[in-house]
């Protein structure tokens, strides 16, 4: 028998449209068609029970994404016993079916179909952008359709209006053919359900929200409708402009930690557009409006061609050679060494960047500067799910594949905003939500996945910024006193002794829901609500975000998630887990490849001499056996005069990190700034080598998403300045005499997998192989490791730790009424370095600051006022939205524009154990203003400076011969 | 060293000590182990020098694991 859910023997081919979706079922059904006999899951349609046999029926309205529909009839067949010609799409299969896909009948009523179709459609395809990538061309074809007997004269849709709202796609209903397969993929893949059919019969026509333009509806502009369009009515301006790509090249996003793979279509050197790859095992061929659209950046005239020096930051910059710049940059990284010491220097790498150029750069800070002074973005994100994840469970990674919540019957989502800052992902928690899964959302805003449309019981728990671990604890509390505990699963798989010590504390009363019900302001009923569906509904799986680790108790609640995640059993299986939602790229992979002061790759202790020697025998030098300075602890040390050079890959400190004075003043205090960046960042600023960087699609290497997936990333075009990330930390530790010799990325992935534990399976060749890898990769999991903990935990058993509710000092008083939390939007990305620079910013012109009606109404603020917002660190202006989100006293902004200063107001308040900033609170106040604050001013002041110092480099040629 | 690092560092040594569950002399094991693991070596230095010249701004916990990391490190 024949199973063809087995990838070793029969692998889906991404490329090939089987029509219909897969069915899991595990009975077996045996048809016949065209005289092959083949088997197939029950429920397998017709066409897609053709299309595994290898046969092609012609198809408009079906798609191997969507569900059938049955609408163009061109799939028709015929079936021995049965009458007429029934649609093969909306056709189950049946035990001893036969199956005829072809004859004279079926050839002539297609042909009919077709005829039909054309009779309504405009004869231009030799001008047409979908001239060659066009299904309804192609049927026509295969068809055999050679004339329209019905004349083109009568009533016709073919002067209908263009809508080119959008700025990345238009709309041409004169080239319809109401297949729906938009609306459907817009309700099925995207979950937005912003596309209907309006009218009926011939009447019928595709409208975007309430008949208005695009750009005005609630479409998200994900671009699943464009890429179910099989005509050219829903296309891409890019295609429009320059035409149908001619190759591709599978590769990965390099936007939010869900990794999605794509096609980078070109047209020679030039990237036409992004197309989500359906093989990608982390995005099934889903995408968003960032991933598909937002990619111009790459080719923006702001990019940094060419390496730049200065002795001083109130210099014009100097553009130079790169043995220049890099034997600079070297010269003064030993110089600050040798006149403050080993421990002065140090560097930072980028979540971003590759697994390779991550790894590259620790290895140059250890091996190179010889301390261990390295530390990375997931500082001030995710540091402390690694501390608190290892504490409990013994790795620093999330549980589980993505593909797991659809086997999630409770979905806890804390402190994450999915459907904005994880786009694809949050479709698929919204598919399973629409499949009658419960929604649990714990967070001081009503995120939109609230509003899943057709989604099933939901219940919101609007917490007060700041007291997560209270939440939790109360969470805890009912599992435990209500009996709703996994007895087994805590015998056979947890510490006992630790166990009892936390059943004891956080049964205490005062951990109870209505004991905390004053401090978290949720109401105790919802919580008991929450715990006991939570706890009892089938699988209950936790996703959570920043909200839970950007806190001074961050480190706590990430083992209170996992507590409750053992107590209650949800671990080591699909379905269920604890999933840290990563904000950047490769937040995991710069995490996994040893950016932490404290830790080697692998997260191997540097106090560890096993580790060490390890190391030390293949980076042939000794490294030093102590943790060097997180982010935070290398500003306090530059501002008190002992930290004086430090080495920055694509990260924007200057701009993500919080209180903005403080990292200004500790940037202005450096001797040496070296930052490597595709544009000149708020950092680079404050630099004095400025060192071209590489976008994603002008490199090699991987990224590694949240499900601890290893993707490869693929160049499709030669970097802007001649080279990748890589190659310049690679020179620049060959120029302060450490040497490094690789030729590819494969070559630093191999050595990366000879020291970690974790990767010992990993390579290029095993990455062509499967596609992607789940690490732990190596013998004991030699294919990856989908599913974490299924028998044990790597620290043997699960850890159970204390979690006591300690409240952040930073709280609203007099003088600070409010709270304010900082968030992400859907078009923006991070700082925005990179979306600031394409059309998304026509839905995100400028940051400004959410505030409920009722504190607005007390502080007589309307909608667009400008409003100072102040903190005990800071003030800046915002303009004013008026908004419900957020409960009274609870006000919001996001800090994709540097100008607002968000950051500005945010404060050192940091994680207790990793330092990871507070930015979820910070008590501020709100008043109406006329003009911008005077950080603002200084900031716009010190912009035009250092983009003048910049361009009056661009001005000055290099001088021949350096 | 300047005062605004130091008082940084006592902040948290005091924020780590206030989050250790258990008794105090747990608590201070928990917090020793935490700063040998964690903090730079520059950073031990200081907050050593800063037990051995005043320390009074820090939490008796924090004092006690500050001091057992004295020990510690003057042991090895």
């Amino acid at each position: 028998m024949i199973n063809y859910f087995d990838p070793s023997q029969h692998r889906i081919d991404p490329d090939r449209d089987y029509g219909t979706p897969p069915r899991l079922s595990e009975k077996a059904v045996v048809l016949t068609i065209d005289g092959i006999e083949i088997s197939v899951p029950e429920g397998t349609s017709v066409l897609r029970a053709a299309a595994l046999a290898g046969i092609t029926i012609p198809k408009l309205c079906a798609s191997d994404n969507l569900e059938a529909f049955g609408s163009c009839r061109l799939c028709a067949v015929q079936i021995e016993g049965r009458r007429g010609y029934p649609a093969s799409c909306t056709t189950p299969v049946a035990e001893g079916m036969d199956v005829t896909t072809q004859n004279g009948k079926l050839a002539r009523l297609r042909r009919n179909v077709m005829e039909l179709y054309i009779s309504d459609h405009p004869l231009d395809c030799l001008t047409c952008p979908a001239n060659g990538d066009c299904e309804l061309q192609d049927m026509a074809g295969a068809v055999g359709l050679r004339e329209v007997r019905y004349g083109f004269e009568g009533e016709n849709h073919l002067d209908a209006e263009i809508d080119a709202s959008n700025p990345y796609f238009s709309f041409d209903p004169s080239k319809c053919i109401v297949c729906s397969r938009c609306v459907r993929a817009c309700e099925e893949v995207q979950g937005t359900f912003a596309l209907t059919i309006d009218g009926r019969g011939f009447d019928s026509k595709i409208a975007a929200g309430q008949n208005e333009p695009f750009m005005d509806s609630e479409c998200v502009s994900c671009g699943a409708c464009v890429q179910a369009c099989p005509t050219s009515t829903l296309m891409e301006k890019s295609v429009i402009d320059q035409g149908v790509p001619e190759h591709s090249v599978v590769t990965t996003c390099a936007y939010c930690g869900v990794g999605c793979s794509f096609e980078a279509q070109m047209k020679g050197d030039q990237l036409v557009r992004m197309v989500p790859y359906k093989g990608g095992d982390a995005n099934h061929g889903h995408s968003c409006v960032k991933g598909r659209f937002a990619f111009g950046y790459a080719t923006h005239q702001d990019r940094i061609t060419e390496p730049m020096i200065r002795d001083s930051i109130d210099q014009p910059w100097r553009p130079v050679s790169w043995d220049e710049a890099i034997g600079f940059a070297a010269r003064r990284l030993k110089e600050t060494q040798a006149r403050y010491g080993r421990e002065s220097i140090g560097g930072i790498t980028s979540s971003r960047c590759t697994n390779e150029e991550t790894y590259l750069v620790q290895k140059l800070v250890r091996a190179g500067f010889g301390n261990n002074n390295t530390d990375t973005c997931a500082r001030v994100c995710h540091s402390p799910t690694g501390y608190g994840l290892k504490t409990t469970l013994g790795e620093s990674a999330g549980t589980q594949t993505f593909d797991s919540v659809m086997k999630a019957d409770t979905i806890l989502v804390i402190g994450a905003n999915p459907t904005d800052a994880h786009p694809v992902f949050g479709s698929q928690m919204r598919r399973r939500l629409r499949e009658g899964a419960t929604l649990i959302v714990a967070d001081p805003r009503r995120i939109d996945l609230l509003k899943t449309p057709h989604g099933g019981r939901m219940l919101h728990l609007p917490l007060k910024p700041g007291t997560n671990v209270a939440l939790i604890n109360s969470l805890a509390h009912v599992v435990v006193t209500e009996g709703l505990e996994d007895k087994a699963f805590i015998e056979t798989r947890c510490e006992t002794e630790a166990y009892r010590i936390w059943r004891d504390f956080i049964s205490e009363a005062r951990n109870s829901p209505e004991a905390l019900e004053a401090e978290t302001g949720v109401p105790a009923a919802q919580i008991r609500e929450a715990a006991r569906s939570y706890a009892s509904v089938g699988n209950g799986a936790i996703y959570y975000g920043l909200g839970v680790t950007e806190h001074s108790q961050g480190s706590t609640m990430v083992m209170g998630i996992a507590n409750l995640a053992m107590a209650t059993g949800n671990l080591g299986r699909e379905g269920v887990g604890v999933n840290p939602l990563r904000g950047q790229n490769n937040v995991q992979g710069s995490c996994d490849m040893g950016s932490f002061p404290h830790e080697l790759p692998g997260y191997q202790h540097v106090a560890d001499l096993d580790v060490r020697q390890r190391f030390e025998s293949v980076w042939q030098t000794t490294l030093d056996d102590e943790p060097g300075l997180r982010i935070p602890n290398m500003f306090d040390a530059a501002i008190a005069g002992t930290f004086k050079a430090l080495y920055v890959q694509g990260e924007d400190i200057a701009q993500s990190d919080p209180n903005t004075q403080h990292v200004q003043a500790a940037l202005t205090s450096l001797d040496c700034l070296i930052v490597q960046d595709i544009f000149l960042n708020e950092t680079a600023k404050y630099a004095h080598v400025l060192l071209p960087g590489s976008t994603f699609l002008e490199k090699n290497g991987t990224f590694t998403n949240a499900e601890r997936r290893i993707n490869r990333v693929r160049k499709v075009m030669a970097p802007v300045a001649g080279k990748e990330d890589w190659e310049v930390t690679q020179d620049l530790a060959n120029a302060l005499g450490y040497p490094m010799n690789y030729s590819h990325p494969s070559e630093i992935m191999d050595e990366i997998a000879l020291l970690t534990p974790t990767f010992t399976g990993v390579s290029y060749a095993k990455l062509e192989e499967q596609g992607s890898i789940q690490w732990p990769c190596n013998a004991e999991h030699p294919d990856g490791t989908p599913t974490m903990h299924e028998l044990d935990f790597p620290i043997g058993k699960g850890h159970f730790a204390v979690t006591e509710y300690v409240p952040t000092e930073e709280r609203s008083n007099r003088r600070f009424p409010l709270l304010l939390t900082t968030g992400r939007i859907l078009s923006q990305y991070n700082v925005g370095a990179q979306t600031r620079r394409t059309d998304n910013s026509q839905w995100h012109e400028e940051d400004v600051l959410e505030i409920h009606p009722s504190d607005a109404e007390v502080r007589g603020i309307a909608e667009g006022d400008w409003l100072g917002v102040s903190s005990r660190v800071g003030h800046t202006v915002l303009r004013c939205r008026i908004s419900d989100r957020m409960q009274p006293g609870v006000v919001y902004t996001t800090f994709h524009h540097p100008g607002s200063g968000a950051n500005v107001i945010t404060t050192d308040s940091s994680d207790w154990a990793t330092n990871c900033p507070e930015y979820k609170v910070t008590a501020v106040q709100v008043e109406k203003v006329s003009q911008p604050s005077e950080w603002q001013k200084r900031f716009h002041h010190f912009d035009r400076r250092q983009r003048g110092y910049l361009e009056q480099g661009a001005e000055e040629p290099a001088p021949a011969g350096q | 060293m300047s005062d605004q690092q130091l008082s940084q560092l006592v902040k948290m040594v005091n924020q780590i000590a206030a989050n250790q569950h258990g008794d105090p002399s747990t608590a201070a094991q928990r917090v020793t182990s935490h700063l040998q693991k964690f903090w730079a070596r520059s950073m031990k230095a200081q907050i050593i020098d800063y037990l051995d010249s005043d320390g009074s701004q820090l939490s008796p916990v924090a004092r006690e694991a500050v001091a057992d990391l004295k020990r510690l490190r003057q042991a090895s």
